[in-house]
């Protein structure tokens, strides 16, 4: 089996048996449930548009949260140096927190399948083309606050310090929807581009489109690669 | 036989390791002591490739170890210092997910967890949780993932440190007995461990190496000195009269308990004079409870070697200077002074 699936299940597996991981369930599902229920029951919205607004909200906070220990606690207590004696690249360390994280996101989404059953049960005409591009948009998006994630934790052996600059990092993208509504049309059109946003919203229509894609997918492996190469300098510059 | 040349690693502006150079020759066992911050840890990183090298070579039967890393890796088993572990995950977890990393076929995998659980002692803590586990049993744990994968070389940061003492005797026995067969470097800062232990001693200081001998032979750094052990019975004897004597003898410590007296004395050069001692104290008429001499010690030869080499460093120098700023002179100042005016 590849290394970083093994990495991958461990995390993943370990995550469980933290409390955090259930508080952040937790906290997740009831912002995001106070929210459905205002606008799908209250106002009888047959769709989830709102909602993952919201949820994509809440991944700028809740992803540097599940990755901010990530390469940071290896790093202070030292198990990063058993890791780095083991028959393993950089680049499969980095991947497996990332797909740990990306499982712990999809296994949060899964739960808001409730949703999504309640209105196909109660509403007519849902779009479930654009449903399922959400959810696609979501979990990409999601998976690129976590690259961004997991390189912050590899920046600092602190874990609060790592949080906050995973989220100062994902506001940037998170923001840049609002920074371009002050801006000069010609300039905003470039740094739309950016906005973590004005993509998900294509995805929120049911648009699945290559540029949207690639726009994550790149993201991600940008700071994948960025976490490797400060681990790489770490190895090599190490100040101890 | 791994094999380290002028190797040498720097931290900002302190040279932590300085053109070290050894080798280590398959069932050997060697010592590797050092004050801390002599700049073990940092060499045994190096040789296990976690950190990179400055300058120099390390080579694993003749080759690189840097050539191939995910080999070299299959071949060398690491014990780091302080020992990092996981310790949400129990024993039995930890010990898989290293075999899965180390991409270990299932069979392979349980043959060696069964040598690992004897030989480690683990059996009763299988499914315990790391962290709750004793620093022995941790450390049974971290030796037990440096020989998993049944490596060639084993390179172990102080595997003893932080244990009690019956702990030491289990680890040491083990680490005699993989001995036997591998390649294995162990660093520590405890000499008993070593004179116990090791075939071979390499003393570092300051990033250098100041000795690397095999056991035996370190008695040539002891010099000839010996220790005399005297216990009588007797009120405060004098002992002037032996010095008269033998005016060499350098009297250590002089202790009294009730109306028992322990003298150590240094008898410099080769003379056993343990029979003039007991002439000489029965003519004085105590009574004699014990006379024994004492070697140097491992502990004395690594203070006397780890503390000479600061004696030539230049920092040295100013500490003379408060007498100048006195205004009286020393002799050395004044002999340059001199010297400089003709």
């Amino acid at each position: 089996m590849n290394p970083a699936i093994t990495i991958a299940k461990k995390e993943y597996s370990l995550a469980f048996r933290s409390v955090t991981t259930y508080i952040i369930f937790i906290l997740f599902l009831t912002a995001t449930g106070f929210y459905f229920a205002n606008t799908a029951l209250k106002v009888g919205l047959a769709e989830l548009r709102g909602v993952f607004g919201i949820i994509h909200l809440i991944f700028v906070i809740y992803a540097p949260a599940i990755t901010m220990s990530a390469i940071s606690k290896e790093q202070a207590s030292g198990t990063f140096e058993l890791l780095s004696t083991l028959p393993l690249k950089l680049g499969q360390i980095v991947w497996g927190k990332i797909m740990a994280a990306v499982m712990l996101l999809a296994t949060v989404l899964v739960f808001t399948l409730v949703y999504l059953g309640l209105i196909l049960h109660f509403g007519s005409g849902v779009d479930l083309g654009a449903i399922f591009a959400g959810y696609l948009g979501l979990l990409l998006a999601g998976a690129a606050y976590i690259s961004i994630g997991v390189f912050a934790s590899s920046l600092s052996t602190n874990q609060v310090l790592a949080f906050i600059l995973g989220l100062a990092i994902s506001a940037v993208f998170y923001l840049m929807q609002f920074i371009t509504a002050f801006l000069p049309a010609s300039l905003a059109g470039t740094l739309e581009f950016i906005s973590f946003d004005y993509h998900l919203q294509n995805f929120l229509k049911g648009v699945i489109d290559t540029r949207d894609l690639l726009f994550f997918l790149i993201l991600i492996v940008v700071f994948k690669y960025l976490a490797e190469l400060k681990l790489q300098s770490r190895n090599m510059m190490q100040e101890r | 036989m791994i094999e380290i040349k002028s190797l040498s690693r720097g931290f900002g502006h302190i040279r932590a390791v300085d053109k070290i150079s050894f080798a280590v020759n398959t069932g050997e066992i060697v010592g590797f002591l050092g004050p801390n911050g002599a700049g073990k840890t940092t060499t045994m990183r190096m040789m296990v490739g976690f950190l990179q090298p400055e300058e120099g070579s390390i080579e694993l039967d003749g080759k690189s170890i840097f050539a191939d890393p995910i080999s070299t890796s299959a071949r060398i088993g690491y014990l780091p210092e302080h020992n990092p572990l996981y310790p949400e995950m129990s024993v039995v977890e930890f010990l898989a997910y290293i075999a899965a990393l180390r991409k270990m076929p299932k069979g392979r995998y349980l043959e060696r967890l069964d040598y690992v659980i004897d030989n480690c002692g683990l059996e009763g803590v299988l499914n315990q949780r790391i962290g709750t586990l004793s620093k022995g049993y941790k450390q049974r744990v971290g030796l037990a993932q440096a020989i998993l994968h049944d490596p060639e070389v084993l390179i172990l940061d102080e595997p003893t440190s932080g244990l009690d003492p019956n702990q030491i005797m289990e680890i040491r026995e083990l680490i005699r007995e993989l001995g036997q067969a591998k390649t294995v470097l162990l660093s520590s800062h405890i000499m008993q461990e070593v004179q116990a232990l090791c075939d071979r001693v390499i003393i570092i200081n300051k990033g250098r190496i100041v000795v690397d001998e095999l056991k035996e032979n370190l008695g040539a750094y002891m010099g000839n000195a010996q220790h005399l052990v005297l216990e009588v019975e007797a009120d405060q004897p004098d002992l002037s009269d032996w010095s008269l004597l033998y005016p060499d003898t350098q009297l250590q410590e002089q202790t009294q308990h009730g109306n028992v007296a322990r003298i150590k004395m240094l008898i410099p050069g080769e003379n056993d004079l343990r029979r003039e001692l007991s002439a000489f104290v029965v003519e004085k008429g105590w009574q004699i409870l014990s006379i024994y001499a004492e070697k140097q010690s491992l502990e004395e030869i690594f203070h006397n070697l780890t503390m000479q080499e600061e004696l030539p460093d230049p920092d040295m120098e100013p500490q003379t200077s408060p007498f100048a700023e006195d205004g009286i002179p020393s002799p050395g100042l004044e002999s340059d002074a001199t010297e400089e005016a003709k």
